[in-house]
């Protein structure tokens, strides 16, 4: 947990938060749009499929994956339960956040039955083979949660005007929240961000030095543990950068052009990348550069952007600014290679 | 056809939450004494495929990261699918076949525990009818459980059986998660978790790594003193719209266990992460009682996801070679309600 103590945060487990979201935008095609339309439309349709009826509709016959013609039946509102679940602790996913059922309900005139909610009284409400009838929300967007169902004689009449246009795109947020401790050797590069110092990983078989260490020698394959800590210095050498212009993008904070740079410590056979760098001006940076990181005060360092990824990694708000050491600067051909 | 065998197995121990170790660090191991165990030079492995999926533990190609554990100087030839690691050892097996390798070490590995897999798995569905409505896997299973329920003579008892026998099997599985020994009518006398599923009929949510390498022809024979002949591998998948099926049954099951020539079984590793799911299995591949069905314990002991297939196959060449069977039966399954089943049959010498 994290404890401030006098101003100074001391870590012993880092706990981690990311939420991963992805908004889907998906076109739908000639038989999940007008299905969704005719849903925003308060009427459900099925598609023919032989002398069958499917609903939900599919592109496809699916004994023999012809395409089918889009020759749309009206069936429901109501139908029948086949089978059935009861749900008494829903999840903040669920269309209700109240205890509701899952059943697969064949409507009146389809031949399939579809994955649906309803929303009854108690698990004693519900049976196999009891009717149901679709019941609409007020507010539709064309979308399969447009409705949803209800014992027959539960059902409310809703006015239901016509939307405009054909539905032909959803839109779909998926939203992930993972939580966890930093693996034990990031907590350990963390911990030394917040005292200052840049604390790497020393293969015991090669000898190689990265930051932060990845608790393993990936090309040894051998695992790592404290004893191959090491402290880096705070100087190193530019390898590499570019010039960022930035674009003024809704939340772009940076107004002014600026350097990333990919900074080797001295003694690291992997850079640390994407140091941004304010105190320089741009057109006196150049590789090979030695600087020194300047730390904040300790009371100012705080590492809530280090996470667990593999591939990006970052500094913290720790440094608060390279400075150069006035050395001469380091011919390419004495960089370092990166492991 | 080239004959091709499972020549070594290894695993972690599940747990509930691995958060001492990364991906990488958990598998450097496993993959180490799957190398070590197949008598295999590690050099002559000729190609690697692995199992595993992003969503899991929320980083972005971590299927990359773990090409870590491999050791991957000089360059190696790899392949990775976003499936459960049955499905992995099948594109190894077709690529012994097609004669473009000799071996291959297969591998995967889930960490479900910083996530919510309930939620994550919701993503596997029909975007448009089904992941909508949140129709999370157990809310899916508790339907398929009713229909088997409804439509046939198996019971809530049986499911409570089957949940009894694999945990207390698993007490002998060092691997295991969810052992020990339950009385049904105790179990019968839970509340429903999502009915009619009770919390006994589900498997627990686990983090996990498996490796296992095979080889073909004399390449096995000169490893292993006892290779595990892949006598039969097939899968097969159905619709995901559930009302297309009939949930009581598994026709890809059938079907796959046909194919692979699923007969005179001794012992069935089947992947069946609920009770009602190792009924219907049984059902599918015609296992009668004079089949022992996972010794292991099987999913409801240890499920961590992406893994559990391929642990079920590593599992089956384990009765092989303990004696326990001739011929045995690894099988994987994959999507909601036993959607895509894979089904290996493994037989000795």
């Amino acid at each position: 947990m994290a404890i401030k103590q006098e101003g100074v945060l001391t870590i012993s487990e880092f706990p981690t938060t990311f939420t991963l979201e992805y908004p889907y935008t998906r076109t739908l095609g000639p038989v999940i749009g007008p299905f969704l339309t005719a849903l925003r439309d308060g009427r459900i349709l099925g598609i023919r499929c032989g002398s069958r009826v499917l609903c939900p509709p599919l592109e496809f016959d699916p004994d023999t994956g012809e395409t089918l013609s889009p020759d749309f039946v009206e069936v429901g509102p109501a139908g029948c339960v086949e089978f059935w679940t009861w749900i008494a602790e829903p999840s903040r996913k669920h269309p209700f956040q109240e205890p509701f059922a899952f059943a697969q309900v064949k409507l009146d005139g389809a031949d399939t039955a579809m994955t649906h909610a309803v929303k009854a009284a108690g698990p004693e409400a519900m049976s196999a083979g009891m009717r149901v009838k679709a019941q609409f929300r007020e507010e539709r967007t064309g979308a399969i949660t447009d409705v949803y169902f209800v014992p027959e004689g539960d059902a409310r009449d809703v006015a239901i005007a016509p939307g405009e246009g054909e539905v032909a795109i959803s839109t779909h947020l998926i939203s992930l929240t993972f939580e966890e401790n930093l693996y034990p050797s990031r907590a350990r590069y963390a911990q030394g961000l917040l005292d200052g110092k840049f604390i790497g990983q020393r293969s015991p078989v090669n000898g190689t030095v990265s930051i932060p260490g990845k608790g393993y020698d990936p090309l040894a394959r051998v695992l790592m543990t404290e004893a191959d800590d090491v402290e880096l210095a705070s100087t190193g050498t530019a390898t590499s950068f570019t010039v960022i212009t930035p674009i003024q993008y809704k939340g772009q904070t940076e107004t002014e052009p600026y350097v990333s740079a990919s900074i080797f410590l001295d003694g690291a056979d992997q850079a640390l990348s994407m140091q941004n760098i304010y105190s320089i001006p741009v057109d006196e940076f150049r590789e090979g550069m030695r600087l020194r990181a300047i730390f904040k005060p300790a009371a100012e360092r705080n590492v809530d952007n280090v996470d667990n990824s593999w591939m990006i990694f970052t500094t913290g708000n720790v440094i608060e600014r390279w400075e150069p050491t006035g050395e001469p600067d380091v011919p390419p051909e004495e960089f370092p290679e990166q492991i | 056809m080239r004959d091709v065998a499972v020549v070594s197995f290894a695993q972690t121990k599940n747990v509930r939450r691995e958060n001492r170790r990364n991906e990488v660090e958990m598998l450097i191991p496993v993959v180490q004494e799957a190398v070590e165990k197949s008598g295999v030079p590690k050099q002559e492995i000729g190609f690697y495929c692995s199992g595993s999926s992003d969503y899991l533990a929320g980083q972005s190609f971590s299927f990359v990261m773990a090409v870590d554990c491999l050791g991957a100087w000089p360059p190696i030839a790899e392949s990775h699918v976003e499936m459960d690691g049955a499905w992995a050892l099948y594109e190894a097996w077709i690529k012994i076949q097609c004669g473009e390798a000799d071996s291959a070490l297969i591998f995967s590995f889930g960490r479900s525990s910083p996530g919510v897999i309930r939620e994550t798995l919701v993503l596997q569905l029909d975007p448009y009818t089904l992941a909508p409505l949140g129709a999370d896997p157990v809310s899916l299973a508790a339907l398929q459980a009713r229909a088997l329920l409804e439509s046939t003579d198996h019971s809530e008892r049986e499911m409570a059986e089957v949940a009894a026998r694999n945990r207390s099997n698993a007490k002998n599985n060092p691997y295991a998660q969810l052992t020990g020994d339950f009385d049904v009518d105790e179990l019968l006398a839970e509340p429903y978790f999502v009915s009619p599923l009770r919390k006994h009929d589900c498997a627990p949510i686990s983090d996990g790594a498996t490796a296992i390498v095979i080889a073909a022809d004399d390449v096995a024979r000169k490893a292993s003193k006892k290779p595990a002949w892949i006598r039969g591998i097939d899968h097969r998948i159905e619709s995901h719209q559930l009302g297309l099926r009939d949930l009581s049954q598994s026709t890809s099951t059938s079907l796959a266990g046909e194919k692979a020539g699923a007969i005179d079984i001794d012992v069935a590793e089947l992947h069946a992460p609920f009770s009602h799911q190792e009924l219907i299995l049984r059902d599918a591949l015609s296992l009668g009682d004079d089949v022992k069905i996972n010794p292991s314990g099987g999913a409801l002991a240890a499920n961590s996801v992406m893994v559990a297939g391929l642990t079920r196959i590593g599992e089956a060449a384990n009765a092989i070679w303990d004696g326990t069977a001739r011929r045995a039966l690894g099988h994987a399954t994959s999507g909601p309600c036993l959607q895509q089943n894979l089904v290996c049959v493994l037989e000795g010498e």
